[in-house]
């Protein structure tokens, strides 16, 4: 039995906007402006804002959709979702259970998570090289 | 190859935890902690390539819920995968080494780790007939606390009988325990009180240990503020039930089978400061209101001697002319603790005394 069935009327529901959407929103613009003038990037915890369901929404039909989606299973289901913006990513996380743990605007080329690290490279063509010797 | 053997990330690899998973999961902490995001990355950056935290766990007089709460559960969480790939140099519930082996193992952890390692204690300090209650291989635990604590880098007083006494205190205290915060005085401590408590708070303490070197933010009670900063009740789903004076007064009624809120059945969350009601247990699972139990209280100073677990409260002042009052009491003394609404906080406060587990201990 989920939270679901049992009728409570949480306070955060309400259906207003309550202006703090389009305050990020002038954020997300602040941070592109840097990372096109000096490449900085930056990111927004979403979780972090006192945001209503319909305030997630507007900022999300404000943003709208980009090219490029990516899924990731990390220990439970991450969602990279481009924006029309270039350089504005949406990345949502949940965990095994499928409850939301995390939400984030990145403001950057290419989000971190995505990223190959150079160690994980580097260990990755060792590996390879191992598979090929055994070959012969 | 050999120096990334000791690294927490290659560690874990080993367990089939990816680099992504690990940075996915330092994100996570980050905003439960309320850091800045880019403490995420920081995290997952010194975490990853910091040599593993050495780390002494000393059990005390305790239960082993809070080892069990953390290694522990129905899944493998990350917080118990990433405990395992601590370098834990001893504790004795998880060694293999025993007797005289295990003995030198706590010897050895601490001259190659002087002034670096994290000591996590669990359990309370009995103090009476010189700490002789409770021993481990002929030395008190009070002894052995006053032994390996000054070489520590910092100390985690884990549970609620490390962070204030626990059961092992509560009335009449047959062994003196004490917290301990009792003993040590020149140490950096941290308190991550609840019985148990929830493993995300250590990994998040060891994390922000870590990364920035230093212990989170603490409350005056010691508990890291990012976890403890709001009490249940200011988080819970049925908030908006106390607000309008809907409880439930049996476990078995209307309101409880409506999911009103449990206050009048002895809930403690309005007086304790927790993270349940947002970072749930077993995996975001469910979390004790949620399954239809009030709160015990149980990350609050001497929660086991507050007056019973099914005691609301706030009562009418005068107990004989309880039957009758029963009733109103109910809205009345809900609102009482309102923090939302100080105004009827004043007026409630006025017609009634407001009690604490705090006064029901004297
Ligand atoms: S009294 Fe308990 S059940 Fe009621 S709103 Fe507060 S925390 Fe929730
Ligand atoms: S809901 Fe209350 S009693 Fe239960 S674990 Fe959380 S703080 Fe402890």
């Amino acid at each position: 039995m989920g939270l679901e069935s049992i009728p409570v009327v949480t306070q955060s529901a309400s259906d207003g906007l309550t202006g703090n959407a389009a305050a990020v929103l002038r954020e997300i613009a602040a941070r592109l402006e840097s990372l096109a003038k000096e490449g900085q990037s930056g990111i927004i915890d979403l979780g972090a804002m006192p945001l209503s369901p319909a305030d997630k929404a507007w900022l999300a039909d404000k943003l709208g959709q980009g090219e490029v989606e990516i899924n990731l299973e990390l220990d439970g289901p991450s969602h990279v979702r481009e924006t029309r913006y270039a350089g504005v990513w949406w990345l949502l996380h949940h965990n095994p259970q499928g409850a939301v743990t995390g939400e984030f605007i990145e403001i950057t080329r290419i989000p971190e998570l995505v990223l190959a690290h150079p160690a994980d490279i580097i260990s990755g063509s060792e590996s390879l090289n191992f598979l090929i010797d055994d070959l012969c | 190859m050999r120096e990334q053997e000791g690294r927490l990330v290659a560690s874990l690899a080993q367990q089939g935890i990816s680099r992504r998973t690990f940075m996915k999961y330092c994100a996570t902490l980050a905003s439960m902690m309320a850091l800045p995001p880019s403490a995420g990355i920081a995290m997952a950056e010194a975490m990853a390539s910091s040599r593993r935290p050495s780390v002494i766990w000393l059990p005390f007089q305790e239960c082993t819920g809070c080892t069990e709460s953390i290694t522990r559960s129905h899944s493998p969480t990350l917080e118990g995968l990433i405990f395992d790939a601590i370098s834990l140099d001893y504790q004795e519930t998880l060694m293999a080494a025993a007797g005289h082996q295990a003995e030198e193992a706590l010897e050895k952890a601490i001259e190659d780790n002087k002034g670096k390692f994290v000591l996590i204690i669990d359990g309370s300090v009995a103090t009476g007939l010189d700490g002789a209650y409770s021993c481990i291989a002929g030395r008190s635990n009070l002894e052995l606390l006053k032994k390996v604590a000054p070489h520590a880098a910092a100390i985690v007083a884990m549970g609620s009988c490390a962070a204030y006494g626990g059961i092992p205190k509560a009335n009449p205290n047959p062994t003196a325990a004490v917290s301990v915060s009792d003993i040590i005085k020149d140490k950096p401590i941290v308190n991550i009180p609840g019985c148990p408590p929830i493993p995300v708070v250590m990994t998040g303490v060891l994390a922000h240990f870590l990364t920035f070197g230093s212990l989170p933010e603490l409350d005056k009670l010691g508990r890291p503020k990012a976890f403890y900063g709001e009490t249940i009740h200011d988080r819970c789903y049925r908030r908006p039930f106390y607000d309008q004076g809907k409880f439930a007064k049996t476990f078995d009624d209307d309101g409880a089978r409506n999911g009103w809120c449990l206050f009048e059945l002895g809930c403690k969350g309005p007086i304790t400061y927790n993270a349940c009601a947002t970072v749930k247990w077993n995996g975001g699972t469910s979390w004790p209101v949620e399954s239809g139990h009030g709160c015990l209280g149980c990350s609050e100073p001497d929660f086991w001697d507050g007056g019973g677990f099914y005691k609301a409260l706030s009562m009418p002042a005068n107990p004989l002319k309880l039957a009758a009052g029963a009733a109103v009491a109910g809205a009345a003394a809900g609102v009482a603790i309102s923090f939302a609404n100080r105004a009827k906080k004043g007026a409630a406060k006025a017609a009634h005394e407001t009690t604490t587990l705090a006064d029901l201990e004297k």
